[in-house]
């Protein structure tokens, strides 16, 4: 039972890790805290809902779609919200400020257009089968979410660290300046990193809303405070610490819901936010840091 | 006649505007201290369930529950202060975000003493709005003093620059402290009125939604002046009132004013307004800066 518990945390925190890695990416690269990115995470769940019901796309086909429309989403935001933002030099607090903001028009659109029910994908959706083995049992649903989970780090590690275009993102955000006389496009680099960041949303999106069958427009909220968790955890901007740090996550919150409260488990995840910052405010993976900033 | 109804059906709302500015006065001494925090909400909470338990089930009457609001309120701020007084960026702004997780969810699961979801109900009314005019006009004075006091200029250093105010001797940590605990105080003194004024109060009324409102009244107003805070609220408040469509999309204009004053008005509506009647003035008599600048 325990170690059933202890897989389905893995499943869980492999999904958060997915959602934080977006904002760890973009405030990485470019120091800006998102708040509206648990917005393009339940956009990329409704998408994925309205292409499946609406449109009888089958489920991979609307989870792509989910990817590439949070994606845009998020594309948006950076040219409407933190490029003027950007312009005027703005400092932390306006950034923060500025995506609150737009994190609230996004989720009142959705609270319009969902009039807000809350939605569950069609019964067949997804063909769940269960695999069984020395007494614990995984979904079908689950081992595609662990693989879908792991060839996207993978993606990302390889585009940041093996092609041009990961070169030009490191470049900008080691020096902004320097890379421009290089013939760098910042703004060019930003929309990437919106864009990369977007498409992570979506997909958690999608499969969040898959796994738990509901979507609505609160759901990026409460699964964004988590995310700030897990990116303190594993060290702000390093990738492979969020991996580990949304895993733990995961795991912690599985088992707290299952032993202790489900009511607590929002209290007990962020006591820890306060100890790992009263203790190690850089993080407890900050020892594995992916090195992609000057140091 | 029609005079005294008119007067009455609009007292619900100007107790709010009241009750809504102190929450507001808490978010501001904070952003003018310099720090990043996004707790009012969490000192809100604190200070009306200690009002409203205090008045149920001591006998000891409102001025002790207010008294042991603003206790507890400031004992939060300083307690909150401890991991928080070493970090600066965007850091205080996660951990205040999840101390107010921490603060609602411990409201709905400690249901012997806080009613659960359900909340308190039949706290009785002793907050008129000569009491309210009353606190608000304290807390106005006792901000406006201490503006002009030693503690004022540390915080409009620490504001401007961290590290200059560090290098001048200002003992930034020292003046941390004093900013959450003021802010706790304020915001808990709202929050026992709140109680005091409203018959009955839930968890989540002091969720996300009141932090955000907070911010965005201060920055609306103006992150410098005390007037700011009161002027942001009761636009925020009154402007959903005058007309319906806005009522409706009450949240979407929210948001969108967010991002609009921080990037073209990032001083905020009194504050602008302020700079540019110094402007004037100084062009009409220029005499007046320069025989300053010679004494």
């Amino acid at each position: 039972m325990f170690t059933q518990q202890i897989i389905n945390g893995i499943v869980t925190g492999a999904v958060y890790a997915l959602l934080a890695l977006g904002l760890t990416l973009v405030f990485g690269m470019h120091r800006i805290l998102n708040f509206a990115h648990g917005a393009v995470f339940m956009w990329g769940g409704l998408i994925g809902y309205y292409l499946v019901t609406a449109a009888n796309f089958p489920f991979w086909a609307a989870f792509v779609c989910a990817m590439v429309g949070a994606g845009l989403i998020s594309i948006c935001l950076d040219l409407l919200v933190f490029r003027p933002l950007r312009r005027r030099k703005g400092d932390e607090l306006s950034t923060i400020v500025a995506s609150i903001g737009a994190n609230l028009v996004l989720i009142t659109i959705a609270q319009q257009v969902t009039n807000a029910q809350s939605l569950r994908f069609p019964f067949d959706t997804f063909p769940l089968e269960f695999y069984r083995a020395y007494g614990l049992q995984i979904s079908s649903l689950q081992v595609v979410i662990i693989v879908t989970v792991v060839l996207m780090v993978g993606g990302l590690l390889v585009y940041l660290f093996k092609t041009p275009l990961g070169a030009q993102v490191r470049a900008v955000s080691i020096d902004e300046p320097a890379s421009t006389l290089l013939g760098v496009n910042p703004a060019r680099v930003y929309l990437q990193t919106f864009f990369l960041s977007g498409m992570l949303a979506g997909a958690a999106g999608a499969i969040i809303g898959l796994t738990f069958n509901s979507i609505s427009y609160t759901m990026g909220e409460s699964l964004m405070l988590q995310a700030f968790v897990v990116i303190i955890l594993g060290g702000l901007g390093s990738i492979v610490g969020t991996v580990a740090a949304g895993v733990l996550i995961g795991m912690i919150q599985t088992l707290v819901t299952a032993y202790i409260s489900s009511e607590l488990s929002d209290a007990i995840l962020f006591g820890i936010l306060f100890i790992v910052l009263l203790v190690r405010p850089n993080g407890i993976f900050a020892g594995f840091h992916v090195e992609h900033r000057a140091a | 006649m029609t005079m005294l109804a008119f007067v009455s059906s609009y007292t619900p709302l100007f107790d709010l505007v009241l009750i809504y500015s102190l929450i507001a006065l808490s978010q501001y001494v904070s952003f003018r201290g310099g720090v990043l925090s996004l707790a009012p909400a969490g000192f809100t909470l604190i200070g009306a369930y200690t009002g409203a338990i205090m008045i149920k089930s001591t006998g000891l009457g409102a001025m002790a529950g207010i008294c042991a609001s603003i206790a507890m309120g400031a004992c939060a701020g300083l307690l909150l202060a401890l991991p928080l007084a070493r970090l600066r960026g965007v850091f205080p702004a996660i951990a205040t975000i999840g101390f107010v997780q921490i603060v609602v969810s411990l409201a709905l699961y400690a249901e012997p003493l806080t009613g659960g979801a359900v909340g308190l109900t039949a706290i009785p009314k002793v907050a008129t709005t000569p009491c309210l005019v009353a606190a608000l006009a304290a807390v106005v004075g006792l901000l406006s003093v201490i503006n002009r006091s030693n503690v004022g200029s540390a915080f409009d250093a620490i504001r401007q620059d961290v590290t200059v105010a560090e290098s001048l001797g200002i003992r930034v940590a020292h003046y941390y402290r004093v900013n959450f605990a003021l802010s706790g105080a304020i915001g808990a003194v709202a929050g026992c009125l709140l109680a005091y004024n409203t018959y009955a109060i839930t968890p989540e009324e002091f969720g996300f939604g009141m932090l955000v409102f907070a911010a965005t009244a201060v920055i609306l107003g103006g992150r410098s002046s005390i007037a700011g805070a009161i002027i942001g609220t009761a636009i925020l408040l009154v402007l959903p009132e005058l007309a319906r469509p806005l009522h409706d999309q009450r949240l979407l204009m929210q948001g969108a004013l967010l991002i609009v004053i921080i990037t073209y008005l990032p001083q905020g509506i009194v504050d602008t307004a302020r700079e540019l009647l110094r402007q004037r003035r100084s062009v009409r008599h220029p005499v007046v800066p320069a025989r300053k600048v010679a004494a």
